[in-house]
C-alpha cells in the first residue's frame, strides 16, 4: 500500500516549509534514506530523505509552493498502484494544524474565487437578522462594519439600509471633494479611508499620485520563508520584551595590538584570519562568566541560568538574518573561535547550517562595524536575556590623561530584558566588557 | 347590510343549507327543543323536525360514530359537541375514522361531515369546559379545520365546511356569539384555506386566530397611536392553511406576532412559526418570530386567573413592542 510522505515539521516554530527542488521525478524508484526533496524551512535549506522503499507514485506540489508541516506532498508505494489524484486534505496532526490548513488556503491559488463564500462565513458570526443578511448579501456589504441596533447589538435590516444609504452618499469632506473638483477627479473612482469610508483629502491626492504613476507601481513581494521567519521573530521580540539599551565606548587601541600579533598565528594555524569578532566573542564569554544573568534565558516565565556560553552570531545572508550558535565560547580559545565563526558564517550564506548549529545560543552578538554604523540598538534574540551590538572602529579625538589624543573607539550596545534583569547588573556586565576589551592581555590570565 | 350575530350566522348557515338540501341534518346532546348548550339551533326543531335536529344520548363518541357511518351512507350530518373539550371522547371516532375512510378506501367513500363546537375560555366554565384544542386536529391528516373570528366569516365558513366532502372541524369561539357583524341573507361561501387580511399595516404582522382575532385588533388601535402600523392575518382555516396570505403579509413588514388562545407549547401557533421559517419569508425576517398563546397550565376557574391564563390586548402590545425593540 503506498505511504504517504509528508512535509515534515522539523522545528517548534516550523509552520510551513518551501519546496526547492524535487530530486525525484514520479515513477523513479525510491530506497530508504534516499533523498527525495529540498526544503527551505523558516531558516534552513534541508533535503527530506524517504523513509519508504517503492517508487514515487505522485507528486502533489511543484517548487517554490509553501506547504503546511505534515501535509502530504507525495506518495511512495509499488510500481503503478494508484493514489489520489489531488493531495489529501486534513493530514494536519498537531496544535499547529488550525494555523497550517489557514496558511494551505492562502496559498491554494484554486481558493480564491472562494472569496464570497469566506465574506459570508464572516458575516455569519454577526449577530443580524435574517432581513439584514439578505440586504448585506444583495449589496456586498460586510455585516461586521455594520452597527447594530437591535437587542445585543443585533444588526437589523435598517441598520444595513442606513449604512447602505451611508454608502451611497459617498462620504467625503469638504475639502476633499473641493480637489477633486478641481482636478477633475471622479469620487466614485477614490477610495475613502476616513471612518465609515469617507473620503478624504489624502485620498484624492494619493489617487492623483496613483493615476500618474499607474505605469511604475511598486513591486510587491509577499512576505514569505526567512524573511517572514526574521519578522515574526523580530516583531514577537520587540513586542513583548521590554528592551533596555545601554552604549558604552570602547577604546580598541590594545584590541588592535592583540589582533596584530596573534593574526599571523591563528592564520598560520588554522588557514583563516583573526578578526575582531573573535576577540569580541572571547572577551565576551569571559565576561558573561562574571555575569551569569545576563548570560540567562526567559522560558515560561522561568529564568533558566544557562551552564555553558553558546554565543549566537548575527549573520547577514540574503532576504534574511541568520544566528548560528557558537557552543562552549568560554572554553574555547581565538584559533578555534576563528575557526568555527568563519565556517559558521560560510554555512549561514550557503544555507547549509543544520538545526543543531542554529539552536542553542545564550546571548548574541550582532556585529555591524564592517559598515559605517558606530551604534545601534540591537533586538534581542529570544529567549536569550540580551544582545551585544558591535558598531565600527573609527579614530576619535579623546581625553586621556588630561591630554586630547586620538584612540581607535568603537561603540557598544547591550540591549537587554528587563523582565530579567535591571539596569545596574546589565551596566556592570557592558562596563567589565569595555574594561576587558581595553585590557584584552587580560584574556590571557 | 343587516347585523347578525356571530350565533345567529351558524344558525342561519345551517337552516340555510338543510332547506337546499335534504341530506344536511344535524345531531347533538340537547340540541332540539333546548336549542343547544349555547342556544344556537334554538327554534330549528320547529322548522325541521326530530328526524333532521336529532337529540342524542349523552355519548360524544356515540355522536362522532353515527355522524361518519351516516355521512359515508350518503347523507351531510353536522354534530355539535357541547364544548370543545368533550372532542377527546370522540376522538377514536374522529381522528381513527372520520379523518382515514377516504384514504383507506381509495376515494371510495367519503365522510362530508362537519363537527361543530364552541372552544376557548372567558366564560368561567373552568378547566374541562375551556381549552382550545384545535392543534390536537389539525395534526391529523385528513381533517379540515375551520376557526371563524366574525359572523360574516362563520356563515361563509359553514357553508363552505358543510359544501366540503371531508370531515371538518368547526371551531365556534364562546364569547364570539355573542359579537355581531354585516352578513348577507343570502348563502355564500368562503373557501377553506383562505385568509382573511383584517387590517392592514406595514411594521409588524400579527396572525391571530379565533377570538384573538379582535384582540389583535383592538391590540393594533392603541399600537397605531405609538405610530405602530399593524397588519392582522386571521387565517380562519388551519388546515388547509394559507400560506401565502401570510408569508406575503410578513414578507412585507419583516416581523411577525403569532397569537392563539391555545397553550403556547405544543400550539398550532408553533406549526405558523416554522412554516414563516421555511419560507421564502425568512430572509425578510427582521426580528425573531414570536408566539403568544395560553400558560401551561389548566383553565382556572378564578375569572381572573382565567384571563391571566390567555393572551390580552395589552399581553399582545407588549409584544409588539417586543417585536420592534420598542419594550
Amino acid at each position: 500500500m503506498a505511504k504517504e510522505v509528508f512535509m515534515p515539521k522539523l522545528s517548534s516554530t516550523m509552520e510551513v516549509g518551501t519546496l526547492l527542488q524535487w530530486l525525484k521525478e514520479e515513477g523513479d524508484s525510491v530506497e530508504i534514506g534516499e533523498p527525495l526533496f529540498e526544503i527551505m524551512t523558516d531558516k534552513i535549506n534541508i533535503e527530506v530523505e524517504s523513509y519508504e522503499e517503492g517508487f514515487l507514485l505522485k507528486k502533489y506540489y511543484q517548487v517554490d509552493e509553501e506547504i503546511p508541516v505534515n501535509t502530504v506532498i507525495a506518495y511512495v508505494g509499488e510500481e503503478n498502484e494508484e493514489v489520489p489524484e489531488e493531495a489529501p486534505e486534513g493530514q494536519d496532526q498537531d496544535d499547529s494544524g488550525t494555523a497550517n490548513k489557514e496558511s494551505a488556503e492562502e496559498n491554494d491559488p484554486v481558493k480564491v474565487e472562494e472569496e464570497e463564500v469566506t465574506t459570508t462565513t464572516a458575516n455569519e458570526k454577526v449577530r443580524a437578522t435574517p432581513a439584514s443578511r439578505r440586504v448585506a448579501r444583495e449589496n456586498n456589504l460586510s455585516l461586521k462594519s455594520i452597527e447594530g441596533s437591535g437587542p445585543k447589538g443585533r444588526v437589523q435590516e435598517a441598520d444595513a439600509l442606513a449604512f447602505l444609504d451611508l454608502k451611497d452618499k459617498n462620504l467625503v469632506t469638504p475639502l476633499a471633494e473641493k480637489i477633486a473638483a478641481d482636478k477633475g477627479i471622479n469620487l466614485d473612482q477614490v477610495q475613502g479611508s476616513g471612518s465609515r469610508g469617507k473620503i478624504t483629502k489624502e485620498d484624492v491626492l494619493g489617487h492623483v499620485s496613483s493615476e500618474s504613476t499607474a505605469d511604475e507601481k511598486p513591486e510587491r513581494i509577499k512576505l514569505k520563508g526567512l524573511r517572514k521567519a526574521v519578522a515574526d521573530k523580530m516583531l514577537e521580540s520587540a513586542q513583548s520584551i521590554p528592551h533596555v539599551t545601554l552604549t558604552s565606548d570602547v577604546d580598541m587601541t590594545k584590541a588592535i595590538e592583540v589582533r596584530k600579533s596573534l593574526l599571523p598565528v591563528v592564520e598560520e594555524q588554522t588557514g583563516y584570519r583573526l578578526s575582531y569578532t573573535e576577540i569580541i566573542m572571547k572577551a565576551t564569554a569571559h565576561v558573561l562568566g562574571n555575569h551569569p544573568t545576563v548570560n540567562a534565558s526567559l522560558v515560561d516565565n522561568e529564568i533558566v541560568m544557562n551552564k555553558s556560553v553558546n554565543l549566537g552570531l548575527a549573520v547577514a545572508v540574503e532576504n534574511g538574518l541568520i544566528v548560528p550558535s557558537v557552543p562552549n565560547v568560554q572554553a574555547k580559545g581565538l584559533a578555534d573561535l576563528t575557526v568555527l565563526s568563519k565556517t559558521l558564517g560560510m554555512k549561514a550564506r550557503d544555507n547549509k547550517l543544520t538545526p543543531a548549529e542554529m539552536t542553542g545560543s545564550t546571548f548574541t552578538i550582532s556585529n555591524l562595524g564592517m559598515y559605517a554604523i558606530d551604534g545601534f540598538t540591537p533586538i534581542i534574540n529570544p529567549p536569550e536575556t540580551a544582545i551585544l551590538g558591535v558598531g565600527r572602529i573609527i579614530e576619535k579625538p579623546v581625553v586621556v590623561d588630561d591630554s586630547v589624543v586620538v584612540r581607535p573607539m568603537m561603540v557598544v550596545s547591550l540591549s537587554f530584558d528587563h523582565r530579567v534583569i535591571d539596569g545596574a547588573p546589565a551596566a556592570a556586565f557592558l562596563t567589565e566588557l569595555k574594561e576587558r576589551l581595553e585590557n584584552p592581555y587580560g584574556l590571557l590570565v | 347590510m343587516r347585523e347578525i350575530t356571530y350565533l345567529e350566522a351558524v344558525r342561519e348557515a345551517m337552516s340555510q343549507e338543510m332547506r337546499e338540501n335534504d341530506d344536511v341534518f344535524i345531531l347533538g346532546e340537547d340540541i332540539g327543543v333546548y336549542g343547544g348548550a349555547f342556544g344556537v339551533t334554538r327554534g330549528m326543531i320547529e322548522e325541521f323536525g326530530p328526524e333532521r335536529v336529532r337529540n342524542t344520548p349523552i355519548s360524544e363518541s356515540g355522536i362522532a360514530g353515527a355522524a361518519v357511518g351516516s355521512a359515508l351512507t350518503g347523507m351531510r350530518p353536522i354534530l355539535e359537541l357541547q364544548f370543545s373539550d368533550f372532542i377527546t371522547i370522540a376522538m377514536d371516532q374522529l381522528v381513527n375514522q372520520a379523518a382515514k375512510i377516504r384514504y383507506m378506501y381509495g376515494g371510495k367513500g367519503k365522510v362530508p361531515m362537519v363537527l361543530r363546537t364552541p372552544s376557548g375560555s372567558g366564560t368561567g366554565a373552568a378547566a374541562q369546559h375551556s381549552q382550545s384544542l384545535e392543534a390536537w386536529v389539525a395534526h391529523v391528516p385528513g381533517l379540515k379545520v375551520v376557526q371563524p373570528s366574525t359572523a360574516y366569516d362563520v356563515k361563509g365558513l359553514l357553508k363552505a365546511a358543510m359544501d366540503d366532502d371531508n370531515p371538518v372541524v368547526f371551531y365556534e369561539h364562546k364569547l364570539l356569539y355573542k359579537t355581531k357583524s354585516d352578513v348577507p341573507e343570502e348563502p355564500y361561501s368562503i373557501p377553506l384555506g383562505k385568509a382573511d387580511i383584517k387590517r392592514e399595516g406595514t411594521d409588524v404582522t400579527i396572525v391571530a386566530t379565533a377570538i384573538m382575532v379582535h384582540r389583535a385588533l383592538e391590540a393594533a388601535e392603541v399600537l397605531e397611536k405609538d405610530g405602530i402600523s399593524v397588519e392582522v392575518i386571521d387565517p380562519r382555516t388551519l388546515v388547509p392553511l394559507d400560506e401565502e396570505t401570510i408569508v406575503k403579509s410578513v414578507s412585507k413588514t419583516g416581523r411577525v406576532v403569532v397569537v392563539h388562545e391555545a397553550v403556547k407549547r405544543g400550539g398550532y401557533g408553533g406549526e405558523i412559526a416554522s412554516m414563516i421559517a421555511e419560507s421564502e419569508a425568512f430572509d425578510y425576517l427582521d426580528a425573531p418570530i414570536k408566539r403568544l398563546g395560553g400558560a401551561s397550565s389548566p383553565i382556572p376557574y378564578n375569572p381572573e386567573l382565567e384571563k391571566s391564563h390567555v393572551p390580552q390586548v395589552e399581553d399582545i402590545v407588549k409584544a409588539v413592542k417586543e417585536t420592534l425593540n420598542k419594550a
